[in-house]
């Protein structure tokens, strides 16, 4: 399985175009910046792995509301509360770098709590009924331990 | 990564690329110097490797540049009264790094003029376009860069690569660890490393504080580690006041330079170092340790 990044304002004939097995939403500055990465989620069945604001996407797509809430850098240690999919053979308690001022304050009832954190409730989410996967932390930097793990996972959950 | 690869499309690309001279734009850090390298194979005598002595490097820095790439025929500009004329008045770190970034062009353009030089060459990395095109802040060969540049192409061949990544390349050319294992130093220089407006007597403080950091901090393997100058503060020296300047000190490891923390280091060689510092560079009553990781902090002050 191949990689590619694009631009996230690129129209979803583009996206599909690519041919995708799944689509990782990134970190970024604001919500005002997600460009149509909302659309993605709602118009394309496909896997989905949110991170940061690609996390608090997912909320706000499917319910949620993301406020200005107690702000995590660095080192932050969350608690794992469903070790299934995105999260399989992890340990419960994991030592993760976080960047973030804005924080998941609510979720629907479509949406699925996975962690948290003693600073936030919602560090992880899912969809309940499709595999749509949101962290607030960054797995993909060095500090995060078992960052590489949920990249595997989420290629686990996108071979179905 | 599948380095062998990158290194036979990279000098194809190069060669591809350039139809007459380049100028290379050399600091002597592992990013330009993997860049020189690469061009020097893909384009030999066409490549002119340029170093723009500052006047912000580190102590004894540009001698050594010029000893470890005496095999390319590398042409040293002494730029330092224009660097530091430039610089006076300024305080605001982004200007200062487009100032820099400015001159640094004007200087290649110079050059090139004079030996027909229609490219520029530059050891771009991949975080420097994140952190410049992202807002974090402008790197000196990217959005510190300015735009109405007189080269017919800047390329850019590592632009794609992490850190490490051009550590792998430098490995795999079997470059001197010196240059492959050397730690990553701004563009700017210590000018990023001095808050407010850059004096030649604030220059002279940092870089004796940052070549003591440097030797006393070696042993740790640090990810980079430097000193800075903060700003005054009160102490007192023999029994008389000094309104002295405040040096910081930053150790930090990592992978990528993406996230970094601050080095553990033992109490004994931060007072080791506190104590050279305050007794061997006049003017410091003051020495800090930086304990803030990236993020929030950047690894350099501005």
């Amino acid at each position: 399985m191949g990689n590619r990044i694009v631009e996230n304002d690129i129209s979803i004939e583009e996206l599909l175009s690519e041919d995708p097995d799944g689509i990782i939403l990134s970190g970024g500055p604001t919500l005002e910046r997600s460009g149509r990465s909302q659309s993605y989620l709602e118009e394309i069945d496909l896997p989905f792995l949110g991170i940061c604001l690609g996390h608090q996407i997912i909320a706000n797509t499917f319910g949620g509301s993301v406020r200005r809430g107690k702000e995590e850098y660095a080192e932050v240690e969350v608690e794992i509360l469903d070790g299934d999919d995105i999260f399989m053979d992890m340990p419960n308690k994991i030592k993760v770098w976080s960047s973030h001022g804005d924080e998941v304050v609510e979720i629907s009832p479509m949406l699925k709590r996975l962690a948290r954190s003693d600073i936030c409730e919602y560090e992880a989410i899912r969809h309940r009924e499709r595999p749509i996967f949101g962290v607030q932390w960054h797995p993909e930097v060095y500090h995060t331990e078992r960052g590489e793990k949920i990249f595997k996972n989420f290629v686990e959950i996108c071979r179905g | 990564m599948d380095t062998k690869g990158f290194i036979r499309e990279t000098i194809e690309a190069i060669r591809e690329e350039v139809k007459g001279k380049a100028l290379m734009a050399l600091s002597g850090g592992v990013d330009s110097s993997v860049c020189a390298y690469l061009s020097h194979k893909a384009i030999g005598s066409d490549l002119y490797p340029v170093f723009i002595d500052t006047g912000l490097m580190r102590l004894d820095e540009p001698a050594k540049i010029k000893e470890t790439f005496k095999e390319m025929d590398l042409r040293v500009i002494n730029a330092k009264e224009s660097f530091l004329d430039s610089l006076r008045g300024v305080e605001e770190p982004e200007e200062k790094r487009k100032v820099i970034g400015n001159l640094f062009i004007r200087v290649f353009e110079e050059v090139a003029r004079k030996v027909g030089a229609r490219y520029l060459i530059q050891g771009t990395i991949y975080p420097d376009r994140i952190e410049s095109e992202g807002g974090i802040k402008s790197h000196h060969n990217v959005g510190g860069m300015p735009l109405d540049y007189d080269f017919e192409e800047v390329i850019e061949p590592l632009r794609d690569l992490y850190k490490d990544e051009v550590r792998e390349v430098a490995r795999a050319l079997s470059l001197p660890d010196e240059i492959s294992e050397r730690m990553p130093y701004p563009g700017p220089g210590m000018a990023v490393r001095i808050l407010g407006e850059v004096t030649e007597e604030k220059l002279k403080i940092v870089k004796r504080a940052n070549k003591i950091v440097e030797e006393e901090i070696k042993a740790y393997n640090p990810w980079q580690a430097f000193a800075a100058l903060l700003g005054k503060g009160t102490g007192v020296k023999g029994d008389r006041r000094v309104y002295g300047w405040i040096i910081s000190v930053r150790a930090v490891e990592s992978r990528d330079g993406m996230t970094v923390n601050f080095l553990r280091l033992p109490w004994d060689t931060l007072e080791r170092i506190s104590f050279r510092i305050t007794g061997e560079v006049p003017g410091v009553s003051r020495v800090v340790y930086d304990i803030t990781p990236k993020p929030p902090a950047t690894i350099e002050y501005e």
